[in-house]
C-alpha cells in the first residue's frame, strides 16, 4: 500500500501544478495564474519561447504565467481548446501566426475561424526562413547553388513539413530561379536539420533558432533569408530580394491570442505587460542567443500583420499551385 | 594520447562537480522521480521533465537542473520494465519486448528474478553506455549523421523482420498483426504529401494514434478485460513466488545477454528516432537465435528479459550523444532537456564541451553516480513489487485502469485519447480471445511510420531509383544481411520440409 500512497501524493502534486488556482469573482484582472497554451510539443521553438516569457514574467505580471503543452493536429487541437475556453484572459494561446493559422486554412477547413474566433494580444517574435547548405558543399552562395543545380536532374531540400512556410519558400525558389526543387519533408525542424547536417539533401530551410548553433560551428552556411528585411538573428545573411530573386514570405509568426470576447481591459493589461517583458534587456539577449529575435507589436498592429501574412501565403500557394494530395 | 588525457581530466573535473552535496541530492531526486514515473504507466519522462521545467530555473545552475532531468530520463528506463513484467503493460515502446518473457516469468512466480535481472542488467548497460558516452561520443555522433533515409529504411525493415519472429505459435498470425500495426501507423497526416488519412474527421487523429494510448489499451485494458472473464481469484499469480532474487543459474544464463544487449543498445540507440525500440528487438532476436533452447522464448526465458532491458538502457545513455555533441535531440524526453538547456542559456552542440565543460562533464559524471544510485534504489523495491502481486485482483485491476487513464490523459491533456484507449482495450481483449499476440502489432505500429517516411524520402532524394538502398555502404550492408537472412530461413524451411517428406 506504500506504493499507492506515494503515487497518491505524486498525483496530488501534479494536479496542483496543472490546475489553475480557484480565483475570487470580482477582483482585478488577473485573479489567478495565467495559462500559456502552446499547441505544440514541449521542446520546440514555440515552447522555448513561451517558457522564456514565463521565466521573465514574474517581474512584470501580478500572477505567474504557466506554460501548458497541448500538441496535436499540427497545432489545431490546442488552439481550438483556447478558442473554446472561457474568455477571461487567463487562458492564452502562444504561437498565434504559426503554420496552422496562416498556411493550413488555405488547404483545409479548421474547426474554428482563425481570425474571428481569436483576439490578438501582441506579437512576440517572427521566425524567418533561412536557406542553409553544408559547409563542404561545392557551392557557397545562392548564385553558385543555382548554377550548380541547373546542371543537375534535381536539387533536394529538406523541409520540416509539407506545405509549411519552409516548403512554400522552396516552391517559390524553384519557380523564380528555374531550378527543379524537390522538397523532402521530415518530421519537424530538428529532423530536417539533422538531415542537412548529415548531407542527406543538397540544401535545407529552417528557422534560425533551429540552425544557429550549426552556423556558429561552421557546419552549415546560411545563404539567403526569405523575409522582406534581413533577420536580426542572422544579420549578415542577405535576403532573396537583395540577391535579385523575388522570394518573400511572412516567415513563422509567433504572437499571443486570447479567445474572442475577452474583456478589453484584460487584453490591454496583457499587451502592456508583455511589452515590458519584450523590453527587458536580459530577455532580449536570451532570445537573441536562441535565434528568436524579439519583435513586439500591440493588438491592433499585430492583427493587421497577421492578416497580411495570411493573404501573402494565400497568394504564394495559388501562384505556385501548392497542393496536398 | 593528449586527447585521452584531456578526457580523463574533464571527467575528473566532472566528478568534482557531480560530487557536491547539492548535485548529489538532485541526482538522487531525479533518479527517484524517474523510477516512479517509469513505473506509472503512461506518465513518461518527457511529461515529468516538462512539469518540472519551471521549477528547474529556481534550482540555480544549469548543471544541477540538467543532472536532475537526466536522472529522470534514465531512471524512467529502469522503472519501465516493472509494469511490463508485473502486469504486462509496456510503459514505452522499448519495453514491449520485455513483456513477452517478463510477464511469463511473473506468471510462473518468477517476478523477483525478472525484476532483479532487469535492474542489474540496466545498471551494467547504463554504465557501459556512459563509458561509451565518455570516450567515443564525437566519432560516433559523426557516424549517426551518416544515417539518412535509405539507412533508416533498411534498419527498419530489419526491425520488422525481427518483430515477425515474435509472433509465437503461428507465423501467419504474426504477419496479420504486423499488417494491422502498419495500417494503424498510417493514421494521420501523410508524412510526405500532408494529405489527411483515416482520421474520420477528428483533428486529434491528424498526428495519428499515440503510442501510450495504444499500449495502455491493447495491453493494460485488454488484459484486464480478459482476466475479468476468469473466475475471480484472490491473486493474479496463484503459484507461489519461488525466489525473490535471481539465482546464480539465472545470472549465468543472462550475463552475456546483458553484455550483448548493452552493445547493441549503445550502437543502435545513438540513432535519433526509433533507435531504442529497434535495439530491444534486435537484442531479443539475437538472444533467441543463439540460445540453445529457443523454444523457451515466449515462455519465460530470462535472457529474453535481460537482453532487451539492457539494450534499452544503454540506448538511453547513447541518446545523449547526438544531443551533447551535435545539438540534435533524438526523442521527446531529450528534446525537453534540450529546451531546458536553451532556456538556461546553454547551447547544446559541438561547442558545449569547450564552452561549457562544466555542463558536459558534470552531467556525464553524474550519470555514473546516478546509475549506481538507481541500482541501490531499485533492488530493495523488487521485494515490494513482488508483494504487490499479492494484492487481490479486484483491487489491483481498478487501480491499473485508473493509472492507465491518468497516463493516457497526461500525454496530450485530452479526454479523447481515453476513449481511444477504451476502443483498443476491447480490441486487445478480442486479440487475446482469438490467441493473437499484440506485441508485433504495436511494434509495427511504431516502426511503420518510420518505414514509410524513410522509403519515400529516400526515393525523393534518388529521383525514384531504388538503387539508393544498395549503393550506399551502410544501407547496402544491412540490405545484404537482410537478404542472406531471408535466404537462410527459406533454405532451412525447405530442408525441414524435404527431410520430413523423405522420412
Amino acid at each position: 500500500m506504500k506504493k499507492v500512497k506515494t503515487i497518491g501524493w505524486l498525483l496530488v502534486c501534479c494536479s496542483l501544478l496543472l490546475a489553475p488556482g480557484l480565483g475570487g469573482a470580482q477582483e482585478k484582472f488577473p485573479t489567478k495564474p495565467i495559462e500559456l497554451v502552446v499547441p505544440f510539443a514541449a521542446g520546440g521553438s514555440t515552447d522555448v519561447l513561451a517558457r522564456l516569457v514565463a521565466k521573465f514574467a514574474p517581474k512584470y505580471f501580478d500572477k505567474p504565467l504557466v506554460v501548458i503543452n497541448k500538441p496535436g493536429g499540427g497545432g489545431v487541437t490546442g488552439t481550438e481548446g483556447v478558442v473554446r475556453s472561457a474568455p477571461n484572459g487567463h487562458i492564452l494561446y502562444v504561437g498565434y501566426g504559426s503554420g496552422h493559422d496562416l498556411v493550413m486554412p488555405h488547404f483545409q477547413k479548421l474547426p474554428y475561424k482563425t481570425f474571428e474566433d481569436l483576439s490578438s494580444v501582441c506579437l512576440l517574435s517572427v521566425h524567418s526562413v533561412v536557406i542553409i547548405i553544408r559547409a563542404d558543399a561545392p557551392y557557397k552562395t545562392m548564385k553558385e547553388m543555382i548554377e550548380w543545380g541547373k546542371k543537375k536532374e534535381q536539387v533536394t531540400a529538406s523541409v520540416s513539413t509539407k506545405a509549411g512556410s519552409v516548403d512554400i519558400t522552396f516552391q517559390a525558389v524553384g519557380k523564380t530561379t528555374g531550378l527543379k526543387m524537390v522538397t523532402v519533408p521530415f518530421r519537424g525542424g530538428a529532423e530536417s536539420v539533422t538531415a542537412i547536417v548529415g548531407g542527406q539533401t543538397d540544401c535545407g530551410g529552417n528557422h534560425p533558432s533551429e540552425v544557429i548553433s550549426h552556423i556558429k560551428a561552421k557546419r552549415l552556411i546560411p545563404i539567403a533569408v526569405a523575409l522582406e528585411q534581413r533577420d536580426p538573428a542572422i544579420p549578415d545573411v542577405p535576403t532573396f530580394k537583395e540577391l535579385g530573386y523575388n522570394v518573400v514570405t511572412a516567415g513563422s509568426v509567433k504572437g499571443v491570442a486570447a479567445p474572442k470576447g475577452t474583456p478589453p481591459e484584460a487584453i490591454r493589461y496583457l499587451a502592456e505587460r508583455f511589452k515590458k517583458v519584450c523590453e527587458d534587456q536580459e530577455f532580449i539577449q536570451a532570445m537573441k542567443d536562441i535565434g528568436q529575435p524579439v519583435m513586439y507589436k500591440g493588438p491592433v498592429d499585430f492583427a493587421k500583420y497577421l492578416q497580411d501574412g495570411y493573404e501573402q501565403y494565400g497568394k504564394l500557394i495559388k501562384e505556385f499551385n501548392v497542393k496536398l494530395e | 594520447m593528449s586527447d585521452l588525457l584531456g578526457m580523463f581530466q574533464g571527467l575528473m573535473n566532472g566528478f568534482g562537480i557531480a560530487f557536491t552535496l547539492n548535485n548529489l541530492m538532485f541526482a538522487l531526486l531525479g533518479a527517484f522521480l524517474g523510477t516512479i514515473v517509469g513505473i506509472l504507466p503512461g506518465l513518461g519522462p518527457a511529461a515529468t521533465i516538462s512539469l518540472l521545467l519551471p521549477l528547474s530555473f529556481k534550482i540555480g545552475s544549469p548543471v544541477t537542473s540538467i543532472i536532475m532531468m537526466a536522472g529522470i530520463f534514465y531512471g524512467a528506463m529502469y522503472g519501465g520494465s516493472t509494469t511490463s513484467i508485473l502486469v504486462n503493460i509496456p510503459g514505452e515502446a522499448a519495453s514491449v519486448v520485455t513483456c513477452i518473457d517478463g510477464y511469463q516469468m511473473a506468471l510462473k512466480g518468477r517476478a523477483g528474478p525478472a525484476l532483479g535481472i532487469s535492474a542489474i542488467g540496466s545498471f551494467i548497460a547504463g554504465t557501459l553506455g556512459v563509458i561509451g558516452l565518455t570516450f567515443v561520443a564525437p566519432p560516433l555522433a559523426e557516424f549517426a549523421l551518416k544515417f539518412g533515409p535509405p539507412e533508416y529504411f533498411s534498419l527498419t525493415i530489419l526491425g520488422l523482420l525481427m518483430a515477425s519472429l515474435l509472433g509465437g505459435t503461428s507465423i501467419l498470425k504474426g504477419l496479420i498483426m504486423i499488417v494491422l500495426g502498419l495500417l494503424l501507423g498510417s493514421v494521420g497526416l501523410d508524412p510526405i504529401s500532408g494529405a489527411i488519412r483515416f482520421t474520420w474527421g477528428f483533428f486529434m487523429l491528424q498526428e495519428g494514434v499515440d503510442f501510450v494510448t495504444l499500449a495502455m489499451g491493447l495491453f493494460g485494458i485488454g488484459e484486464i478485460l480478459y482476466n475479468l472473464e476468469k473466475e475471480l481469484k484472490t491473486e493474479l499469480v496463484t503459484k507461489k513466488i519461488s525466489h525473490l532474487w535471481p539465482t546464480l543459474k539465472d545470472w549465468a544464463e543472462s550475463k552475456w545477454a546483458i553484455v550483448r544487449g548493452s552493445f547493441i543498445g549503445f550502437f543502435i540507440g545513438i540513432l535519433p528516432g526509433g533507435g531504442a525500440v529497434i535495439s530491444s528487438l534486435v537484442s531479443y532476436a539475437v538472444e533467441k537465435k543463439i540460445s540453445k533452447h529457443p523454444e523457451e522464448f515466449g515462455k519465460g526465458a530470462i535472457q529474453g528479459v535481460a537482453g532487451p532491458e539492457s539494450a534499452n538502457n544503454s540506448a538511453a545513455s547513447a541518446s545523449f550523444i547526438p544531443l551533447l555533441t551535435l545539438g540534435i535531440p533524438g526523442n521527446a524526453a531529450i528534446a525537453m532537456i534540450f529546451a531546458a538547456l536553451l532556456i538556461q542559456g546553454v547551447q547544446p552542440g559541438p561547442f558545449l564541451i569547450t564552452e561549457r565543460p562544466d555542463v558536459f562533464w558534470g552531467v556525464v559524471a553524474s550519470m555514473y553516480i546516478g546509475n549506481a544510485m538507481l541500482l541501490i534504489l531499485n533492488l530493495p523495491l523488487v521485494g515490494m513489487w513482488v508483494q504487490l502481486l499479492r494484492v487481490p485482483y479486484a483491487i489491483l485491476a481498478p487501480i491499473i485502469v485508473l493509472f492507465c487513464c491518468i497516463g493516457v490523459y497526461s500525454v496530450r491533456n485530452t479526454v479523447f485519447d481515453i476513449w481511444i484507449m477504451g476502443i483498443f482495450g476491447v480490441f486487445g481483449y478480442l486479440l487475446r480471445k482469438l490467441d493473437f499476440e499484440p506485441g508485433p502489432m504495436i511494434l509495427a505500429f511504431v516502426l511503420g511510420p518510420i518505414l514509410e517516411r524513410s522509403l519515400r524520402q529516400a526515393l525523393l532524394i534518388s529521383a525514384g531509383s531504388p538503387w539508393i538502398f544498395f549503393k550506399r555502404p551502410i544501407s547496402g550492408t544491412m540490405m545484404g544481411f537482410l537478404l542472406l537472412f531471408i535466404l537462410f530461413q527459406i533454405v532451412m524451411t525447405l530442408r525441414k520440409k524435404w527431410s520430413k517428406g523423405s522420412s
